[in-house]
């Protein structure tokens, strides 16, 4: 009679098991999706959009402060003290 | 930044006014700045809007993404290198040095 029992337990444990597989199987699949790289929105021939913002003193700098007189070459970093 | 730095004196005889942008505070920018002795201007995007505005935001790390960009006296971008590309800013000082022998 127990024999009859452990069967079908053992069975339902395994059925679990491979369900919650499947589950973070997707769970990994959307994760791999939210950290893909951000496609950058201005590309070459585009007009860079102009933008102020503070130097390390505190001092207002324009894209615009350029314009007519000097190219520019911009660089994002991703953090302070980041190597490149 | 240092590879930047290195190419600081052909920019500036070609006509190029390097800007470093990062999502960090001016203070952090400041220390980071005068650590390895950078001397063009290194602007502080607190918040990310511009970062945001250049479609350079990565949510995961909360930060921009590596890029380069030559944005020429129009206010055109004529060259954009990107991640481990960036790292060696060689290609766009050629450029610059070949716009300016252009006339450009």
């Amino acid at each position: 009679m127990r024999r009859g029992l452990i069967v079908p337990v053992f069975g339902l444990a395994l059925g679990t098991i491979f369900l919650g597989g499947l589950a973070s199987v997707n769970r990994l699949g959307a994760q791999e999706k939210k950290e893909a790289m951000p496609e950058p929105t201005v590309k070459v021939g585009d007009m860079a959009p102009d933008f102020t913002l503070r130097d390390t003193h505190g001092k207002q700098v324009s894209l615009h402060d350029f314009r007519g007189k000097k190219n520019v070459a911009l660089a994002f970093y991703i953090f302070a003290f980041t190597g490149g | 930044m240092q590879n930047f730095q290195q190419n600081l004196a052909k920019l500036e005889a070609a006509d190029t006014q390097v800007l470093g942008v990062s999502m960090d505070s001016m203070f952090s920018n400041n220390a980071w700045a005068e650590k390895i002795g950078v001397t063009f201007p290194l602007l502080s995007d607190w918040g990310g809007d511009v970062t945001k505005e250049y479609g350079l935001y990565n949510p995961q790390y909360k930060a921009a993404r590596r890029i380069n960009y030559l944005i020429d006296k129009e206010g055109k971008v004529v060259e954009m290198q990107i991640d481990s590309e960036a790292i060696d800013p060689t290609k766009i000082v050629t450029l610059c040095e070949r716009r300016k022998s252009g006339g450009k």
